[in-house]
């Protein structure tokens, strides 16, 4: 069995009539992975992952986490868990250090366990040096990093993060992907939900896309490349005879179609590197002066507007 | 427990550093109790008797006597000073009336001339008219007195009993054959509360529901935010979180109630201690009414706005009806029988009774009742209700 295990989960609100949020959704989490859902506001992440910590009951379905059933051992869930909600779920008149520890202490931590363990959190989320500060002081990248660490104060062996880098800084952000990379390292099974691709190319050993509740498709970066083709699409300006243009660079080898869009020319092909100079070399020769070029490499962007139809921030 | 007390440790940390907090828990509550209590007869509270100043001229023993016995009337409170100084006194309004013995006073109460006494009051005054019904009383109890007194000694004036004749009716009027015993019923005891007997358990009341408001928006921030919710991913259970919430608003009432009532005992005189364990049983009493209706509000209204609306109409209403800002007794029957549809008017019926009648538990256990049955329908519609998100 798998350390996160979902089964044709179901949830409507307010059934027969309400909002299906999650449609038989199955999917499961080896320990040790990060693991992404992926897709737009109102796919289902939010509350597949409200379901999975306990807070919400499906209407079908069943999953487990770490071997126990949420619906049939929550309080086993919830010892195993670790959870980062989308909102900063802190309060802001109290220090950074009296937040973990009332975290901590709601976690069922007492005495020297828990004043060790805040320590290493602050540690861990780099905020030694303001734990006395009250969290309202702090930057939006600042808070978030309590947020997240408000949630490993019971060294859960699952963690569920749910947009946790939602309006923050680059830098803050770096920092923040940076440190669920070292939290996975540590043996920390994650359960990251974006809807920033980059986010979860970058840090996923698998992802799962999401759309109005149901998975659409699954599988590594790669796997999920492929399975909409592999071909990148260059977009090319030029000063005058587009047409001539885009007549002369369909049988440039590599080239697979070309058509006109927007007043340019949309070219599809297999590898860009090696197209692209043969692309100039023959408008030199005709006489066709290029303004402008793109490469776009094929992308999870590319396999949700394949999939769906939509860009994945429609 | 342990869960409960953790969040009701966090929320009473907040409000500690909230100054709004402490500006509306203490500071305002004791700035409307002095407010209030000063409008309302101030420290004149503490007795009830009125003022009366007397100048004694004679110094003879049935001068004496007539102060004795005005000493004792429940009415009036003495000031002896001279005779020269009684018409300044009641001018200033030092006193009600002043009552001028004047030489000779009782020398001339057993002679055929008769005695006369001047009572210097006020004209149209009520509490002057009253201290001068007084003076009447204590004056025809002396002449009452003197006159048996005569009339035995010359039926009897060979007897050798007869030097003990004015002790005999003395002590024959101390046991009189007839008297009035006046008998006080509920809260209308003719007893009308005022000063700071009327402030402090008012203002009391009306700033422990007003507390309300503390509970309410911290448990809609929390909503808000996303903590409620965060709440139920940890170790804490669904009614330990809400059990944790009504503790913390308890402790804050209760200590809230701790200093209101330490001011009125110890600086205002209000009598508080008469029945401490009835006070006590009032004080959890309260607290739990405002926490079950903070919890209430906070639970049927979402926005932070809607809840302060809520709040302040709802302490103002049952303040207002309970008879936190004037006293029941001086409005009329109807007005009376609405305002114990509110559950304040109970508990005032309480804490008045303590303060001005030294009511003990049995007597609380009513108007207590009457409180709980409230607070717990609070409570269990609040629970009923209650979303974590």
């Amino acid at each position: 069995m798998r350390f996160v295990e979902v089964r044709r989960l179901h949830k409507q609100f307010d059934p027969p009539k309400g909002t299906v949020a999650v449609d038989d959704l199955s999917f499961g989490i080896e320990q040790g992975e990060i693991y992404s859902l992926l897709g737009p506001n109102g796919a289902g992440k939010t509350t597949t992952i409200s379901i999975l910590s306990c807070l919400l009951r499906p209407t079908g379905g069943e999953a487990t986490v770490a071997g126990a059933s949420i619906t049939g051992d929550p309080a086993a869930v919830k010892r195993a868990l670790g959870v980062v909600p989308q909102e900063l779920a802190l309060y802001p008149d109290l220090t950074a250090r009296e937040n973990l520890a009332f975290w901590g202490k709601m976690y069922g931590l007492r005495g020297q366990q828990l004043d060790t363990r805040v320590d290493e959190v602050l540690a861990l989320i780099d905020l030694s040096d303001r734990q006395k500060d009250r969290l309202e002081s702090f930057s939006g990248g600042m808070k978030r990093r309590v947020n997240i660490g408000a949630a490993l104060l019971h060294k859960p062996r699952v963690l569920f993060l749910d947009e946790p880098t939602v309006g923050i800084d680059p830098q803050s952000r770096r920092a923040i992907l940076d440190g669920i990379k070292d939290l996975n390292r540590a043996g920390t099974t994650i359960l990251y939900t974006t809807h920033y691709m980059e986010e979860a190319q970058e840090l996923s050993n698998r992802i799962a896309i999401m759309d109005h509740g149901k998975m659409i498709a699954e599988g590594t970066h790669e796997e999920l490349v492929r399975s909409v083709g592999e071909e990148a699409t260059v977009t090319l300006s030029v000063d005058r005879d587009l047409d001539r243009s885009l007549a002369i660079w369909c049988s440039v080898e590599g080239v697979t179609s070309a058509e006109a869009q927007d007043d340019r020319a949309r070219l599809l092909v297999g590898d860009a590197n090696a197209v692209v100079p043969r692309l100039f070399e023959t408008a030199n020769r005709e006489g066709i002066r290029i303004t402008g070029v793109n490469v776009a490499e094929p992308n999870l962007e590319t396999v949700f507007l394949a999939l769906t139809g939509r860009a994945l921030r429609d | 427990m342990r869960y409960i007390w953790t969040l009701a440790a966090k929320d009473l940390l907040q409000t500690r550093r909230d100054r709004m907090a402490a500006l509306f828990t203490f500071i305002l509550p004791t700035a409307f109790t002095v407010f209030f209590g000063l409008l309302m007869g101030g420290l004149s509270s503490g007795s009830e008797r009125i003022p009366l100043a007397v100048a004694d001229g004679d110094g003879g023993v049935a001068a004496r006597k007539l102060v004795s016995l005005l000493e004792s009337s429940p009415l009036v409170e003495l000031k002896m000073i001279d005779a020269a100084a009684v018409d300044k006194a009641v001018d200033d309004e030092q006193v009600a009336a002043g009552l001028l013995i004047p030489a000779g006073f009782s020398a001339s109460l057993d002679s055929d001339v008769g005695a006369r006494l001047t009572v210097v009051r006020v004209l149209g005054s009520t509490g002057s008219q009253s201290v001068e019904e007084a003076v009447r009383a204590a004056a025809d109890r002396l002449a009452s007195e003197r006159l048996a007194a005569a009339v035995a000694v010359r039926t009897v004036e060979d007897s050798p009993r007869a030097a003990q004749v004015g002790e005999i009716v003395s002590g024959l009027l101390e046991r009189p054959a007839l008297t009035i015993a006046a008998k006080e019923s509920g809260s209308k005891a003719g007893q009308i509360p005022r000063g700071f007997d009327q402030s402090s358990p008012g203002m009391l009341v009306n700033w422990v529901m007003f507390s309300l408001l503390t509970v309410a928006t911290g448990l809609v921030m929390e909503r808000k935010t996303g903590a409620l919710r965060r709440l139920l991913g940890t170790h804490a259970s669904r009614s330990q979180v809400i059990a944790g919430k009504a503790l913390a608003m308890l402790i804050l009432t209760m200590l809230q109630q701790v200093l209101l009532i330490g001011l009125g005992q110890f600086a205002f005189g209000v009598d508080y201690l008469s029945d401490p364990p009835a006070l006590l049983m009032t004080m959890v009493t309260l607290s739990a009414l405002a926490s079950c209706l903070g919890l209430l509000i906070a639970t049927v209204f979402r926005s932070e706005q809607a809840v302060i609306a809520t709040t302040v109409i709802a302490s103002m209403v049952l303040s207002a009806l309970g008879g936190a800002w004037f006293p029941l007794e001086v409005t009329g029957p109807g007005f009376s029988r609405i305002a114990h549809l509110v559950p304040t008017s109970w508990l005032l019926d309480a804490l008045r009774g303590i303060v001005l009648k030294g009511w003990g538990v049995p007597e609380v256990l009513l108007p207590l009742g009457v409180v709980w049955a409230f607070s717990l329908a609070f409570f269990a519609l609040a629970v009923w209700r209650f979303r974590f998100e």
